[in-house]
């Protein structure tokens, strides 16, 4: 479907991207994940033609878009970062404008953009200036509009950005039923987001691709070892004594119980070692019942967070 | 050859939703009513007057070229400038269009706003005719002196508006290339004869009169057309150039 080729992007003397390579395969759902300034953006204003890359090529459905870009552009439906719109034009004639400059006219044009009205539900604001719309509609405007030739891939830049709860839930929604019948690539910087639609992340960071592949290879990617809740039948420094006395713990901290009974801890152990059932021994040998013990899932939040600065560590 | 009309079409809806057109159409019709008025007032004085009306409606008087200058670029300047600024340019330049094609539409929509302006003068043709006499074949070659300068100077602004971000920027951009075009008639007189010669060919002014008086010289058409193309590849290759940087 898309494969770009060691993609290098520079603004006057400053790397936008290096060494960009990925694939995505027909059906994916795939998550472009970053903070801001990483290269989000340049990468899909690369892989949309909008801007060329100092070195290295894309290839959809086996064209160059530096050798065929008009031809390319057909097959691209693409959402901009900021979802930029003619505050002007009433919706309808955006939609019929944007319809007839990719190609469609009579009754094929008639037909699509009924589909796309009743598909991202913008009937109501059809005769609206597209200027007095809320921004949640201007989202699905601008949804429409990469819907509107039917192509087989779309490319939607932060498509959430800046909604409310209920319009980044409306949202993904769409996006996840458009993934039926598309191949799709987003890019975000909330992980939630990643979690929520995505089948496969890309992790950008600095200009460089960090990570591909699948969100539970991200999270054992990143997660390092086992982190467990658990709770004990003993006062607090009773429970600290005996906690540090287990080698494979790496470290723990208090969890504020409510309760002087009863203390809580989380606990984070070495990598690969079977921590639960050396847990359990302890308390039997100090005679402390345990409560409760708890696997805590990472997030990839935290694995996300983790990579990041890992990095800036490295860097100093 | 729709994408051109999808981007034309377009680019009427945003004309006329905007006061600009309503505002740019009045003004035009004002000015050249005022010139016609004060021209057929002088005229009928003489006994034998040595021009027709027309004549001097199509380039005889200063605001003529007045009311081009400032008018083109009023029509031009939003067409690029505004699709950077909002950041359309960037749906615009992912779809499936040339980079050519974008130029050609933009220049097509204004071209048809201004021709549509000057079809609005031949009111005065018609009231001419009722009165008298009229010599149809120098108004129907000052009307193609009038497109062909039009088609120059919207090409200038199309070039103006494509590179600037800003709309005033682009206008003032285009006025003043269009101010030099037009300022090139003075060489003609500061200059001694073997230089003079060259500004004489690109003397808008000239060529202006020649058309207000039924002549059609070729090299006029020719000057006039190849001076649009140029402007037209310039605009072509610095949008093309805009996705390199």
């Amino acid at each position: 479907m898309l494969n770009a080729v060691g993609l290098k992007k520079l603004y006057g003397n400053i790397k936008g991207v290096e060494n960009v390579n990925f694939k995505v395969e027909k059906g994916e759902i795939v998550g472009f994940l970053g903070p801001n300034g990483a290269g989000k953006t340049t990468t899909m204003r690369l892989i949309t033609g909008f801007l060329y890359p100092n070195e290295g090529d894309v290839i959809i459905e086996g064209y160059s878009i530096l050798e065929n870009p008009v031809l390319v552009r057909k097959f691209i439906g693409y959402l901009p970062e900021s979802n930029p719109l003619y505050e002007d034009l009433k919706v309808s004639e955006y939609l019929e404008f944007r319809g007839r400059i990719k190609g469609l006219k009579g009754k094929n044009l008639k037909e699509r953009m009924d589909y796309v009205v009743q598909r991202c539900e913008i009937e109501e604001v059809m005769k609206k200036l597209i200027g007095s719309c809320s921004k949640g509609f201007r989202q699905r405007i601008g949804i429409a509009n990469s819907l509107i030739n039917d192509p087989p891939l779309l490319i939607l830049d932060e498509p959430t950005q800046g909604l409310d709860p209920a319009q980044i839930y409306h949202t993904r929604e769409l996006i996840k039923s458009l993934s039926l019948d598309h191949t799709v690539i987003l890019s975000t910087h909330i992980l939630s987001e990643v979690e929520a639609i995505c089948s496969r992340v890309l992790l950008i960071h600095k200009g460089n691709i960090h990570f591909d592949g699948s969100l539970d290879d991200m999270r054992a990617a990143f997660s390092g070892g086992t982190q467990l809740k658990i709770s004990l039948l003993c006062p607090e420094n009773k429970g600290v004594e005996m906690l540090s006395q287990i080698y494979n713990i790496v470290k723990f901290t208090v969890i504020p119980s409510g309760d002087e009974k009863i203390c809580s801890f989380k606990v984070t152990s070495k990598e690969s070692t079977n921590i639960r059932e050396e847990i359990f021994w302890k308390c039997y040998e100090n005679k402390i019942p345990l409560l409760e013990m708890s696997l805590i899932k990472r997030t990839l939040e935290e694995a996300f967070l983790k990579m990041v600065s890992e990095e800036r560590e490295e860097m100093q | 050859m729709s994408q051109i009309y999808a981007i034309v079409k377009k680019e009427m809806w945003q004309y006329f939703f905007s006061p600009v057109a309503y505002i740019v159409l009045s003004s035009f019709i004002l000015i050249n009513s005022f010139v016609f008025y004060v021209v057929l007032a002088a005229m009928s004085k003489s006994a034998s007057p040595p021009l027709s009306p027309m004549a001097l409606l199509f380039g005889g008087t200063f605001f003529f070229w007045l009311v081009l200058i400032v008018m083109i670029p009023v029509i031009t300047m939003r067409l690029g400038a505004e699709e950077r600024k909002l950041g359309t340019i960037e749906t615009l330049l992912t779809s499936p269009v040339s980079d050519f094609e974008i130029v050609i539409g933009k220049f097509a929509a204004a071209f048809l706003f201004y021709l549509f302006a000057w079809l609005l003068t031949f009111v005065y043709v018609l009231i001419l005719k009722a009165y008298g006499e009229v010599d149809l074949g120098s108004v129907f070659s000052g009307y193609i002196g009038v497109t062909l300068i039009g088609a120059f100077f919207v090409s200038i602004g199309i070039f103006a508006t494509i590179i600037s971000r800003n709309q005033i920027v682009a206008a003032v951009i285009s006025f003043s290339i269009m101010a030099l075009m037009v300022g090139m008639t003075f060489f003609t007189f500061i200059l001694g004869s073997g230089k003079k010669e060259f500004f004489q060919n690109i003397d808008l002014l000239a060529m202006m009169e020649n058309f207000s008086k039924g002549i059609i010289d070729s090299r006029n058409v020719i000057y006039l057309i190849s001076g649009t193309i140029l402007f037209l590849a310039l605009a072509v290759k610095s949008l093309e150039a805009r996705r390199w940087q």
